[in-house]
């Protein structure tokens, strides 16, 4: 509930008005010759970080934007990017 | 009794008179007054009975740091009066008592503290096991504060508010003001949290000069915080919130609270979470008890008690009294009182020396008699005080005075609180006996009273360099004026020594470290010969500082009194945990607005004229039916044979544009969308990465690189976020806007349909020119622009038209003009799902579900493969299912005999175990028997398959057999009419 998030559009705002959107895992694979476990690894396994993650974040209750944030999982605020 | 009405400390009228009920007793207390002042006004001295031991008990403290003063005003139990400000009209009733406080008939239970010792009830209580309820039953009879029926209902208005600032303050008194003051003289925007009604702490009720600077005016201490006060409200870029307790700290400096609202705020309560880049704590301190015997006697206070009571209430709290303080404060009070009128026996003062010289001086010049290094030892009285005994700290000798007020405090403590709950690592501090911060969390800063400082300047300046601290955070250069400040502070009077003396020298029976939970020393003593050595098992064990207070009585002393018993094992002393609420907020208030908020159709008023029952569908209102009957016959059989007019301005509706916008339909629709065309709509559906359906609906292209699509009820909400989440990586070039609201949507349907809209439009809407599945855009009446689609929708001729929502309720009374004569009448949605039902349509998330792919509803067909470069969402599970086995299939059934009745929704379809599940099942009228659509085994799937249907509510099973779908018109003849 701590949680606060930049939009790039609208600036540091509550993190109640935004939606998670998942790890930061790259654009869709190409469907030809995808194997169904890259395709499950793709869809829905996650690395889950202890630590600073790229994460999807949408902007619901305000400018309707998804966007990337850095975030430490470890106290869940957000964080710079970890080189 | 009479008010002091002249007092510069004033904060109550006494000129303006409120009336309220006690225990059925109309009696009258003045504006500003609090529950537990009017009360004492009123001669009220026991406020109620304790938990336990039923021990009378009184005004303690002042802010409700005690149940002592819990009350029920209006019904609600366990309200604080002493931080609750009367009102008039309120009814008031003690708590935990058999007829009145003053006549208890529990109170024998005061003699039975031998039969419980310290955890009693978890050792004793358990053998014999089956004695056990009725012991539950009996304790939670004679024991318990207020009580609250199961079927209760919470009266009040609730609120919540989420405000951001760059500083936020907690703690109106002199620091926190000071601080507040500092932070939004640098420009900075200020929250500023008081848990009283107004500002000022320790300064608003006391009349000590206020030490003044070099210009040599002399003011009181209240006069200047009413000054600072009056600066704040001034001051543009202040917030100030009054009587607002802090509740919750945490990370990335998020605060929460709680304000009581007066008579013109539109709440009684409201929650609050304040985001601040900085935080200022200047909480200052509360008092920490004195242990002695019979310590809870009503007539014993705590020093702020009593002089706030007559410095702030104009109330004496008594004739001849008795004190016994630990610190300076107390010695002003004793001054103050004296010369007002009350007469002071005698006051001790638990310190050998270190008082300030000054107010020992007025002592003497008043002939009150001081002793050093005594202390109160037992208080007498058997409900109320009448006397008092005195001892030296060791005991060695005693004496005795009359009295009916005992006012005793050991010293001050920090409300420490705040910190800790931000996670600020706490030291005991030899000097002061406080326990002080000593590593605060980033962008905290701790200021005031609760270091220990006591000279007002010190205080103040302490305040300012914490709002230096709290502005340089939110980037502003300080350096210069924080080292200035520091150096200041410097100068001045640091922190004072503190009195850590705890209990008298008394056997400790009757002894109360906590009186929420009739915990006495004794009790203390007994936990730990029991081997709990550390304050938290303690705490646990004997549920001291558990109750109602959060700690505020035993909070302090718990610690120390058990670090008497490891004086020699080196362990630090170390403060029990505190979590949040710091103070008990209802329920009710974290809930917030009960808001039922709901969209509202354009057709609404028309729909609830003609009858119409509406009901919550997901974020709408809207007309479930239209007559008393819930199988709604006449409106599925008007459909069916003449015309009906359904409002379905629910669906979701949008416009997608731009050079890409092809790409993102492709990406989130099955379907081959390059088909979709200017004269036809197309049908649709999206799945989610399973492959399983999500949603349906139809788009039609409108222009080049424009598209119109309507998504159903549920999923309006999503789409935008769910395109554009599956566009993310893509940096395409579309727009999309959400129509839903608009555009409303009147379906007509049935085989008149035609003969209705002809009356309206001079277009040509037969079937040769609009035949099914097309699209048109025309007028009605020349005016109305509306886009018109030819559906299937509930099986019949049917044109849904989309209209701007401004027209609608004119286009809805025009249809139904137009339609009377051949006796048109309005369907809900219950006709609506009967009437799809009957044509195999499916409801998402009704005949499908989580797990339910295109595959499995028999929609594989909608799903066209050859796109892969769309990367398609749901594309390559949809290749992955098509062939798996083992999965749910979607069929439909009727009943074997078709004069039963239908099953219920839910039903499983059995044989030797579970096979399936009946979706929906209802009485088809145009069939004249039960229909249904189940998901089942893909073995129990072909066609005159027994099904054998087990409801839970009774042994009898129901057969059926599976039939095709669709059940109605199955050749889709009477769509294309």
């Amino acid at each position: 509930m701590a949680l606060t998030i930049t939009c790039p559009i609208c600036g540091r705002r509550n993190g109640y008005e935004f939606r998670f959107g998942g790890e930061d895992k790259g654009a869709r694979p190409d469907e030809e010759g995808l194997s169904p476990e890259d395709w499950c690894d793709y869809t829905h396994n996650n690395t889950c970080i202890a630590g600073i993650q790229k994460e999807w974040w949408y902007h619901r209750d305000g400018c309707g934007s998804w966007f990337t944030i850095h975030r430490n999982t470890i106290t869940n605020l957000e964080a710079e990017a970890t080189a | 009794m009479n008010r002091l009405n002249r007092l510069p400390t004033l904060r109550v009228n006494p000129s303006e008179k409120l009336t309220f009920n006690y225990i059925g007793s109309s009696c009258q207390g003045v504006k500003g007054d609090t529950v537990a002042t009017a009360l004492y006004a009123n001669d009220v001295r026991i406020f109620g009975r304790s938990l336990k031991y039923h021990r009378p008990r009184g005004l303690y403290s002042m802010d409700g740091e005690c149940s002592n003063c819990c009350v029920e005003i209006d019904g609600i139990p366990n309200v604080r009066a002493e931080t609750t400000l009367l009102r008039n009209g309120m009814n008031i009733r003690p708590q935990n008592v058999r007829k009145s406080p003053d006549t208890d008939i529990m109170g024998f239970m005061d003699k039975m503290d031998w039969a419980m010792p310290a955890g009693f009830y978890y050792r004793c209580m358990h053998k014999p096991a089956k004695l056990w309820p009725f012991f539950l039953k009996q304790i939670r009879k004679a024991a318990g504060l207020g009580r609250i029926s199961p079927d209760f209902h919470m009266k009040g208005r609730y609120d919540e508010i989420y405000p951001n600032a760059d500083v936020c303050v907690i703690g109106g008194g002199a620091a926190g003001m000071t601080a507040a003051l500092t932070a939004a003289g640098q420009g900075l925007r200020v929250i500023l949290l008081e848990s009283r009604p107004w500002l000022g702490g320790f300064f608003d009720y006391r009349t000590a000069e206020y030490t003044p600077s070099q210009e040599g005016i002399s003011r009181t201490l209240c006069e200047r915080a009413r000054e600072l006060s009056e600066q704040l409200e001034n001051a543009p870029n202040v917030r100030t919130f009054v009587h607002t307790a802090m509740i919750g700290a945490y990370s990335n400096n998020l605060i929460t609270a709680f304000q009581t609202g007066n008579k013109s705020d539109a709440f009684d309560e409201r929650y609050m979470e304040i985001r601040a880049k900085s935080v200022v704590v200047a909480t200052g301190c509360i008092e920490r008890p004195l242990l002695f015997d019979n310590n809870d006697r009503p007539g014993v206070m705590q020093v702020g008690c009593a002089h706030r009571l007559a410095q702030t209430y104009g109330l004496l709290p008594g004739e001849n009294a008795v004190f016994s303080v630990g610190h300076d404060l107390g010695l002003e009070a004793v001054l103050d009182l004296y010369d007002m009128g009350v007469s002071v026996a005698c006051v001790a003062d638990v310190r050998e020396d270190g008082q300030d010289p000054h107010l020992l001086e007025k002592l003497t010049e008043r002939k009150i008699p001081f002793m050093r290094g005594w202390t109160a030892h037992t208080a007498h009285g058997s409900k109320t005080l009448e006397k008092v005994t005195l001892s030296t700290l060791s005991g060695a000798q005693h004496r005795e005075f009359d009295c009916d007020t005992l006012v005793a405090s050991a010293g001050l403590t920090p409300v420490t609180g705040p910190l800790t709950l931000a996670q600020a690592k706490l030291a005991y501090d030899n000097h002061t006996g406080f326990f002080l911060p000593e590593k605060l969390p980033e962008k905290m800063y701790a200021a005031g009273r609760m270091l220990g400082l006591q000279s007002p300047l010190s205080i103040e300046t302490s305040g300012k360099l914490a709002g230096l601290s709290a502005a340089a955070d939110c980037g502003t250069s300080l350096e210069h004026e924080i080292k200035q400040t520091r150096e200041e502070l410097r100068n001045l009077a640091g922190p004072v020594r503190g009195s850590k003396f705890v209990t008298a020298p008394v056997r400790g029976q009757k002894s109360f470290i906590c009186f929420d939970e009739d915990t006495t020393v004794k009790n203390i003593d007994q936990a730990i010969q029991a081997g709990f050595d550390a304050p938290e098992l303690i705490k646990r064990f004997t549920a001291a500082g558990t109750g109602p207070g959060q700690g505020g009585i035993p909070g302090h002393n718990l610690p120390l009194l058990v670090s008497q018993w490891h004086t020699d094992s080196g362990l630090a002393v170390q403060p029990t945990t505190v979590r949040p609420p710091l103070v008990p907020t209802y329920l009710a208030t974290y809930a917030g607005a009960k808001h039922d908020m709901c969209k509202r159709t354009p057709a609404y008023e028309s729909q609830k004229k003609a009858g119409g029952v509406m009901q919550r569908a997901g974020v709408w209102k809207r007309a479930r039916r239209f007559s008393d009957d819930i199988r709604c016959q006449e409106e599925v059989e008007n459909v069916r044979s003449n015309v009906g007019i359904l409002d379905a301005s629910t669906l979701g509706k949008f416009r997608i544009f731009g050079p890409d916008a092809l790409r993102a339909l492709e990406r989130v629709y099955v379907g081959d969308m390059s088909k979709v065309s200017e004269a036809k709509i197309r049908y649709s559906a999206m799945c989610n990465e399973d492959g399983c359906l999500l949603d349906d609906g139809v788009v039609v292209r409108r222009g080049e690189n424009d598209y119109y699509f309507t998504t159903s009820t549920g999923r309006a909400g999503q789409t935008v976020e769910w395109i554009r989440y599956h566009a993310r990586y893509e940096n395409w070039d579309f727009s999309i806007v959400n129509l839903t609201d608009a555009f409303g949507v009147i379906n007509l349907a049935g085989p008149n349909a035609r003969k209705v809209l002809e009356k309206l439009t001079d277009a040509d809407v037969s079937n040769a020119a609009f035949p099914f599945a097309g699209y048109r855009e025309f007028a009605i009446r020349d005016t109305i622009p509306v886009r018109v689609m030819r559906l299937g929708f509930v099986g019949e001729l049917s044109f849904e038209l989309h209209v701007p929502s401004s027209f609608m309720q004119t286009l809805w009374e025009l249809i139904e003009d137009a339609g009377k004569p051949l006796g048109i009448r309005n369907f809900g949605l219950e006709a609506q799902n009967l009437l799809r039902m009957e044509k195999g349509h499916v409801i998402i998330g009704s005949e499908s579900e989580q797990r339910t792919t295109l595959h499995d509803l028999g929609l594989g067909f909608l799903w066209y493969r050859d796109k892969p470069q769309a990367k398609t969402v749901g594309a390559v599970a949809l290749r992955q299912t098509e062939h798996q086995e083992g999965r749910l299939k979607l069929i439909g059934f009727r009943m074997e005999d078709a004069s039963s009745r239908s099953p219920k929704d839910g039903s499983v379809i059995v044989d030797s175990t579970i096979r399936g599940y009946v979706c929906s099942a209802r009485h088809s009228f145009a069939l004249n028997e039960p229909i249904g659509m189940a998901l089942a085994e893909p073995q129990l799937a072909d066609t005159d398959t027994r099904l054998e249907i087990f409801e839970d509510s009774g042994d009898d099973r129901l057969y059926a057999k599976v039939v095709p779908m669709p059940f109605y018109d199955p050749e889709g003849e009477k769509l294309r009419i």
